[in-house]
Protein backbone atom coordinates (compact mmCIF):
# COMPACT_ATOMS: atom_id res chain seq x y z
CA UNK A 1 0.00 0.00 0.00
CA UNK A 2 2.71 2.41 0.74
CA UNK A 3 4.51 1.57 -1.89
CA UNK A 4 0.98 2.78 -3.90
CA UNK A 5 0.73 6.25 -1.80
CA UNK A 6 4.50 7.36 -3.27
CA UNK A 7 3.48 6.83 -6.52
CA UNK A 8 0.14 8.56 -6.11
CA UNK A 9 2.47 11.68 -4.18
CA UNK A 10 5.10 11.47 -7.40
CA UNK A 11 2.16 11.87 -9.75
CA UNK A 12 0.56 14.16 -7.55
CA UNK A 13 3.88 16.39 -7.97
CA UNK A 14 4.06 16.61 -11.26
CA UNK A 15 0.65 17.55 -11.55
CA UNK A 16 0.95 19.96 -9.57
CA UNK A 17 4.33 21.48 -11.27
CA UNK A 18 2.12 21.09 -15.11
CA UNK A 19 -0.33 22.99 -13.09
CA UNK A 20 2.16 26.11 -11.35
CA UNK A 21 3.78 26.45 -14.62
CA UNK A 22 0.43 26.73 -16.36
CA UNK A 23 -1.13 29.42 -13.96
CA UNK A 24 2.64 31.15 -13.84
CA UNK A 25 2.31 31.69 -17.19
CA UNK A 26 -0.81 33.54 -17.10
CA UNK A 27 0.51 35.33 -14.49
CA UNK A 28 2.90 36.65 -16.63
CA UNK A 29 0.97 37.31 -19.80
CA UNK A 30 -1.62 39.45 -17.20
CA UNK A 31 1.48 41.56 -16.01
CA UNK A 32 3.32 42.03 -19.89
CA UNK A 33 -0.39 43.74 -21.06
CA UNK A 34 -0.13 45.96 -17.43
CA UNK A 35 3.30 46.90 -18.58
CA UNK A 36 2.58 47.75 -21.86
CA UNK A 37 -0.46 49.79 -21.12
CA UNK A 38 1.43 51.53 -17.95
CA UNK A 39 4.02 52.16 -20.52
CA UNK A 40 1.41 53.51 -23.42
CA UNK A 41 0.35 55.81 -20.47
CA UNK A 42 3.66 57.27 -20.03
CA UNK A 43 4.51 57.48 -23.32
CA UNK A 44 1.36 59.74 -24.15
CA UNK A 45 2.29 61.67 -20.97
CA UNK A 46 6.00 62.64 -22.94
CA UNK A 47 3.57 63.17 -26.16
CA UNK A 48 1.25 65.28 -24.56
CA UNK A 49 4.56 67.30 -23.16
CA UNK A 50 5.46 67.77 -26.51
CA UNK A 51 2.41 69.22 -27.63
CA UNK A 52 -0.25 66.55 -28.60
CA UNK A 53 -3.20 66.78 -26.37
CA UNK A 54 -4.09 63.57 -24.21
CA UNK A 55 -7.06 62.32 -25.64
CA UNK A 56 -9.42 61.42 -22.41
CA UNK A 57 -11.46 58.62 -24.21
CA UNK A 58 -8.01 56.71 -24.96
CA UNK A 59 -6.98 57.32 -21.55
CA UNK A 60 -10.11 55.78 -20.06
CA UNK A 61 -9.29 52.87 -22.66
CA UNK A 62 -6.69 52.08 -21.16
CA UNK A 63 -7.55 52.52 -17.49
CA UNK A 64 -10.21 50.31 -18.36
CA UNK A 65 -7.85 47.83 -19.53
CA UNK A 66 -5.52 47.73 -16.91
CA UNK A 67 -8.64 47.30 -14.51
CA UNK A 68 -10.08 44.12 -16.51
CA UNK A 69 -6.68 42.80 -16.58
CA UNK A 70 -5.48 42.99 -12.83
CA UNK A 71 -9.39 41.19 -12.13
CA UNK A 72 -8.30 38.25 -14.40
CA UNK A 73 -4.91 37.93 -12.64
CA UNK A 74 -6.86 38.15 -9.52
CA UNK A 75 -9.15 35.49 -10.44
CA UNK A 76 -5.53 33.20 -11.79
CA UNK A 77 -4.46 34.21 -8.28
CA UNK A 78 -7.50 32.82 -6.21
CA UNK A 79 -7.65 29.74 -8.70
CA UNK A 80 -4.00 29.07 -7.89
CA UNK A 81 -4.74 29.59 -4.17
CA UNK A 82 -7.17 27.27 -3.92
CA UNK A 83 -5.86 24.59 -5.90
CA UNK A 84 -2.82 25.06 -4.10
CA UNK A 85 -5.09 24.27 -0.90
CA UNK A 86 -6.79 21.38 -2.59
CA UNK A 87 -2.87 19.60 -2.43
CA UNK A 88 -3.15 18.60 1.12
CA UNK A 89 -6.89 18.86 1.98
CA UNK A 90 -8.52 15.57 3.22
CA UNK A 91 -11.55 13.24 2.09
CA UNK A 92 -14.43 15.88 1.78
CA UNK A 93 -18.22 15.63 0.53
CA UNK A 94 -17.99 18.15 -2.60
CA UNK A 95 -20.16 18.58 -5.79
CA UNK A 96 -18.63 16.47 -8.97
CA UNK A 97 -19.67 19.41 -10.89
CA UNK A 98 -17.51 21.49 -8.79
CA UNK A 99 -14.19 19.38 -9.39
CA UNK A 100 -14.72 18.94 -13.02
CA UNK A 101 -15.06 23.22 -13.36
CA UNK A 102 -11.44 23.45 -11.26
CA UNK A 103 -10.27 20.70 -13.75
CA UNK A 104 -11.21 23.07 -17.02
CA UNK A 105 -10.32 25.95 -15.35
CA UNK A 106 -6.91 24.92 -14.53
CA UNK A 107 -6.96 23.10 -17.91
CA UNK A 108 -7.83 25.42 -19.81
CA UNK A 109 -4.92 27.72 -20.63
CA UNK A 110 -2.71 24.04 -21.65
CA UNK A 111 -6.37 22.66 -23.95
CA UNK A 112 -6.51 26.44 -25.74
CA UNK A 113 -2.85 25.82 -26.70
CA UNK A 114 -3.50 22.32 -28.42
CA UNK A 115 -6.75 24.13 -29.99
CA UNK A 116 -8.79 22.04 -27.79
CA UNK A 117 -12.32 23.63 -26.41
CA UNK A 118 -13.34 21.99 -23.26
CA UNK A 119 -16.52 22.30 -21.48
CA UNK A 120 -19.39 20.88 -19.11
CA UNK A 121 -22.27 19.87 -19.68
CA UNK A 122 -25.40 20.46 -17.95
CA UNK A 123 -26.84 18.28 -15.01
CA UNK A 124 -27.68 18.48 -11.57
CA UNK A 125 -25.36 18.24 -9.08
CA UNK A 126 -24.40 15.23 -7.38
CA UNK A 127 -22.40 14.99 -4.02
CA UNK A 128 -19.45 12.60 -3.90
CA UNK A 129 -16.89 12.06 -0.80
CA UNK A 130 -13.53 11.92 -2.43
CA UNK A 131 -9.79 13.51 -2.86
CA UNK A 132 -10.41 16.49 -5.14
CA UNK A 133 -6.75 16.95 -5.55
CA UNK A 134 -6.38 12.87 -6.60
CA UNK A 135 -9.70 13.09 -8.86
CA UNK A 136 -8.57 16.40 -10.43
CA UNK A 137 -5.15 14.86 -11.20
CA UNK A 138 -6.89 11.85 -13.14
CA UNK A 139 -8.73 14.48 -15.26
CA UNK A 140 -6.11 15.87 -16.19
CA UNK A 141 -4.01 12.78 -17.39
CA UNK A 142 -7.24 11.86 -19.14
CA UNK A 143 -7.36 15.43 -20.40
CA UNK A 144 -3.54 15.35 -21.57
CA UNK A 145 -3.86 12.31 -23.33
CA UNK A 146 -7.24 13.20 -25.25
CA UNK A 147 -4.72 16.30 -26.28
CA UNK A 148 -2.26 14.56 -27.44
CA UNK A 149 -4.53 12.13 -29.61
CA UNK A 150 -6.86 15.28 -30.23
CA UNK A 151 -6.84 17.54 -33.97
CA UNK A 152 -7.24 21.28 -33.80
CA UNK A 153 -10.89 22.32 -33.34
CA UNK A 154 -11.34 19.10 -30.65
CA UNK A 155 -14.28 19.19 -28.60
CA UNK A 156 -14.35 17.96 -25.18
CA UNK A 157 -17.70 18.13 -22.73
CA UNK A 158 -17.52 16.55 -19.52
CA UNK A 159 -19.87 15.38 -17.34
CA UNK A 160 -21.71 13.46 -14.63
CA UNK A 161 -24.13 11.27 -14.09
CA UNK A 162 -25.81 8.83 -11.10
CA UNK A 163 -25.80 5.19 -11.63
CA UNK A 164 -26.41 3.45 -8.27
CA UNK A 165 -24.03 4.03 -5.64
CA UNK A 166 -21.62 5.21 -8.49
CA UNK A 167 -20.78 8.23 -9.78
CA UNK A 168 -19.74 8.03 -13.75
CA UNK A 169 -17.81 11.15 -14.73
CA UNK A 170 -17.74 11.20 -18.96
CA UNK A 171 -15.51 12.97 -21.04
CA UNK A 172 -17.64 13.29 -24.22
CA UNK A 173 -14.86 13.89 -27.79
CA UNK A 174 -16.09 15.13 -31.06
CA UNK A 175 -14.75 14.43 -33.57
CA UNK A 176 -14.36 10.89 -32.20
CA UNK A 177 -10.60 9.64 -30.96
CA UNK A 178 -9.93 5.87 -30.50
CA UNK A 179 -11.08 5.97 -26.87
CA UNK A 180 -10.10 2.57 -26.12
CA UNK A 181 -6.15 3.73 -26.89
CA UNK A 182 -6.86 6.75 -24.28
CA UNK A 183 -8.18 4.30 -21.92
CA UNK A 184 -5.30 2.15 -22.12
CA UNK A 185 -2.89 4.91 -21.96
CA UNK A 186 -5.21 6.76 -18.55
CA UNK A 187 -5.61 3.14 -17.14
CA UNK A 188 -1.49 2.81 -17.65
CA UNK A 189 -0.32 6.56 -16.43
CA UNK A 190 -2.92 6.79 -14.13
CA UNK A 191 -3.22 3.80 -12.67
CA UNK A 192 -2.02 4.69 -8.87
CA UNK A 193 -5.04 7.29 -8.46
CA UNK A 194 -7.23 4.60 -10.09
CA UNK A 195 -6.42 2.35 -7.48
CA UNK A 196 -6.49 5.11 -5.13
CA UNK A 197 -9.58 6.38 -5.37
CA UNK A 198 -11.17 3.06 -6.17
CA UNK A 199 -12.36 3.40 -9.94
CA UNK A 200 -12.77 1.94 -13.15
CA UNK A 201 -11.63 3.27 -16.30
CA UNK A 202 -13.54 2.48 -19.38
CA UNK A 203 -14.17 3.35 -22.92
CA UNK A 204 -17.43 3.58 -24.11
CA UNK A 205 -16.52 3.62 -28.43
CA UNK A 206 -19.98 3.53 -29.43
CA UNK A 207 -20.85 7.37 -27.39
CA UNK A 208 -17.58 8.29 -28.21
CA UNK A 209 -16.79 8.75 -24.97
CA UNK A 210 -14.38 7.96 -22.07
CA UNK A 211 -16.15 6.97 -18.49
CA UNK A 212 -14.82 6.83 -15.12
CA UNK A 213 -16.96 5.17 -12.46
CA UNK A 214 -16.24 5.84 -8.80
CA UNK A 215 -18.19 5.39 -5.87
CA UNK A 216 -20.16 7.81 -4.11
CA UNK A 217 -18.57 7.63 -0.68
CA UNK A 218 -15.03 7.62 -0.53
CA UNK A 219 -13.28 3.45 0.56
CA UNK A 220 -10.23 3.47 2.67
CA UNK B 1 14.31 55.07 -43.00
CA UNK B 2 11.88 53.22 -40.31
CA UNK B 3 12.68 50.30 -39.70
CA UNK B 4 10.00 47.42 -40.79
CA UNK B 5 8.79 45.29 -38.03
CA UNK B 6 6.32 42.31 -37.71
CA UNK B 7 4.75 41.74 -34.08
CA UNK B 8 3.18 37.99 -34.03
CA UNK B 9 1.31 37.35 -30.50
CA UNK B 10 -2.03 35.95 -30.19
CA UNK B 11 -3.26 38.41 -27.99
CA UNK B 12 -4.92 41.32 -29.65
CA UNK B 13 -4.66 43.60 -26.86
CA UNK B 14 -0.94 42.99 -26.40
CA UNK B 15 -0.18 43.17 -30.22
CA UNK B 16 -2.38 46.72 -30.44
CA UNK B 17 -0.22 48.33 -27.89
CA UNK B 18 3.01 47.13 -28.53
CA UNK B 19 2.57 48.22 -32.14
CA UNK B 20 1.29 51.71 -30.76
CA UNK B 21 4.49 52.18 -28.63
CA UNK B 22 7.02 51.21 -31.24
CA UNK B 23 5.31 53.10 -33.69
CA UNK B 24 5.75 55.82 -31.33
CA UNK B 25 9.09 55.45 -31.40
CA UNK B 26 9.53 55.72 -35.20
CA UNK B 27 9.23 52.00 -36.34
CA UNK B 28 6.37 50.83 -38.84
CA UNK B 29 5.00 47.88 -37.87
CA UNK B 30 2.71 45.15 -39.29
CA UNK B 31 0.99 42.79 -36.55
CA UNK B 32 0.20 39.34 -37.56
CA UNK B 33 -2.47 37.22 -34.53
CA UNK B 34 -0.92 33.79 -35.44
CA UNK B 35 1.47 32.00 -36.71
CA UNK B 36 -0.52 31.31 -39.74
CA UNK B 37 -1.48 35.34 -40.45
CA UNK B 38 2.04 35.73 -40.12
CA UNK B 39 3.52 33.44 -42.41
CA UNK B 40 0.78 34.53 -45.33
CA UNK B 41 2.07 38.10 -44.66
CA UNK B 42 5.64 37.29 -44.83
CA UNK B 43 5.14 35.75 -48.27
CA UNK B 44 4.37 39.35 -49.58
CA UNK B 45 6.56 41.54 -47.88
CA UNK B 46 9.84 41.68 -46.11
CA UNK B 47 10.15 43.15 -42.85
CA UNK B 48 13.79 44.47 -41.16
CA UNK B 49 13.17 42.33 -37.81
CA UNK B 50 10.02 39.63 -36.43
CA UNK B 51 9.24 39.85 -33.17
CA UNK B 52 7.48 36.35 -32.21
CA UNK B 53 5.49 35.32 -29.07
CA UNK B 54 6.73 31.90 -28.01
CA UNK B 55 4.02 30.46 -26.41
CA UNK B 56 0.94 30.46 -29.25
CA UNK B 57 -2.05 28.06 -29.84
CA UNK B 58 -2.29 26.09 -33.18
CA UNK B 59 0.76 26.69 -33.97
CA UNK B 60 3.38 27.72 -31.93
CA UNK B 61 6.61 30.01 -31.81
CA UNK B 62 9.40 27.68 -32.66
CA UNK B 63 6.81 25.77 -35.20
CA UNK B 64 6.18 29.72 -36.44
CA UNK B 65 9.74 30.10 -36.50
CA UNK B 66 11.37 27.11 -38.16
CA UNK B 67 8.69 27.86 -41.05
CA UNK B 68 10.00 31.70 -41.05
CA UNK B 69 13.28 30.75 -41.50
CA UNK B 70 12.86 27.91 -43.81
CA UNK B 71 11.14 30.90 -46.23
CA UNK B 72 13.92 33.08 -45.29
CA UNK B 73 17.14 32.09 -43.81
CA UNK B 74 18.37 35.57 -43.13
CA UNK B 75 15.06 36.48 -41.46
CA UNK B 76 16.04 38.04 -37.70
CA UNK B 77 13.32 37.05 -35.07
CA UNK B 78 13.31 38.27 -31.99
CA UNK B 79 11.64 35.91 -29.68
CA UNK B 80 9.01 36.84 -27.18
CA UNK B 81 8.01 34.62 -23.67
CA UNK B 82 6.41 34.18 -20.98
CA UNK B 83 9.30 32.47 -18.99
CA UNK B 84 12.80 31.57 -20.37
CA UNK B 85 14.21 28.38 -20.09
CA UNK B 86 17.33 27.45 -20.81
CA UNK B 87 16.62 24.65 -23.33
CA UNK B 88 13.55 26.55 -25.38
CA UNK B 89 16.01 29.76 -25.34
CA UNK B 90 18.55 27.51 -26.95
CA UNK B 91 16.61 25.92 -28.93
CA UNK B 92 15.49 28.65 -30.53
CA UNK B 93 18.76 30.33 -30.97
CA UNK B 94 20.19 27.01 -32.93
CA UNK B 95 16.67 27.12 -35.49
CA UNK B 96 17.71 30.62 -36.16
CA UNK B 97 16.72 33.56 -33.64
CA UNK B 98 18.77 36.18 -33.25
CA UNK B 99 17.68 36.85 -29.62
CA UNK B 100 15.07 35.61 -26.58
CA UNK B 101 13.59 38.37 -24.51
CA UNK B 102 11.16 37.43 -21.92
CA UNK B 103 7.71 38.94 -20.76
CA UNK B 104 7.06 41.84 -19.48
CA UNK B 105 9.85 43.35 -21.25
CA UNK B 106 11.23 46.84 -21.08
CA UNK B 107 10.13 48.90 -24.32
CA UNK B 108 13.75 50.35 -24.34
CA UNK B 109 15.52 47.26 -24.35
CA UNK B 110 13.09 45.97 -26.83
CA UNK B 111 13.90 49.09 -29.10
CA UNK B 112 17.72 48.18 -28.88
CA UNK B 113 17.10 44.62 -29.63
CA UNK B 114 15.29 45.41 -32.40
CA UNK B 115 17.82 48.06 -34.28
CA UNK B 116 20.95 45.96 -32.53
CA UNK B 117 19.19 43.10 -35.08
CA UNK B 118 18.08 45.12 -38.08
CA UNK B 119 21.58 46.74 -37.97
CA UNK B 120 23.39 43.65 -38.87
CA UNK B 121 24.23 42.73 -42.07
CA UNK B 122 22.70 39.73 -44.05
CA UNK B 123 25.70 37.57 -44.49
CA UNK B 124 27.01 34.05 -42.94
CA UNK B 125 25.44 33.83 -39.59
CA UNK B 126 27.34 32.77 -36.50
CA UNK B 127 26.02 28.78 -36.91
CA UNK B 128 27.94 29.22 -39.54
CA UNK B 129 24.89 28.90 -42.45
CA UNK B 130 24.30 31.42 -46.16
CA UNK B 131 22.17 34.11 -45.43
CA UNK B 132 21.99 33.40 -41.57
CA UNK B 133 22.52 37.66 -40.06
CA UNK B 134 26.39 38.18 -38.94
CA UNK B 135 28.36 40.86 -37.98
CA UNK B 136 27.01 43.44 -35.10
CA UNK B 137 23.62 40.57 -34.69
CA UNK B 138 26.90 38.08 -34.30
CA UNK B 139 28.52 39.95 -31.21
CA UNK B 140 25.33 41.07 -29.64
CA UNK B 141 23.71 38.26 -30.90
CA UNK B 142 21.40 36.38 -27.70
CA UNK B 143 21.91 39.01 -25.28
CA UNK B 144 18.26 39.39 -24.34
CA UNK B 145 18.84 35.55 -23.78
CA UNK B 146 21.68 35.93 -20.89
CA UNK B 147 19.95 38.46 -19.41
CA UNK B 148 16.70 36.50 -19.05
CA UNK B 149 18.52 33.44 -18.33
CA UNK B 150 20.96 35.07 -15.48
CA UNK B 151 16.83 36.21 -13.76
CA UNK B 152 16.54 32.42 -13.97
CA UNK B 153 19.38 31.60 -12.29
CA UNK B 154 19.02 34.04 -10.00
CA UNK B 155 15.30 32.30 -9.30
CA UNK B 156 16.71 29.27 -8.80
CA UNK B 157 14.41 27.80 -11.59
Amino acid sequence: MSSYHGKVDSLGLSFFGSMTASISHEIKNALAIINENAGLLGDLVALSEKGRPLDPERLQTISDSIRRRVQGADDIVRRLNRFAHSANQPVVTTGIRDILACTVALSERLATMKGVRLSIAAGEEIEVQTLPFVLENLLWICLKNIFLLAGEGQQVVLGAVREESDVVVTLHCTPEIPVEQLETTVATEGQPLIFFLRMQVRADPHNGRLCLHMPLRFIE
Amino acid sequence: MAVTVLLIDDDREFLDILAERLTIRGMEVTSAASGRAALDLVRDARFNVIVLDLQMPEMDGLQVLERLVALDPAQRIILLTGHATVSRGVHAMKLGAADVLEKPVDIRELVERIKTVASAPRGVGANGQAGQPSGPLQKGRGQGLLQALRGLFKSGR
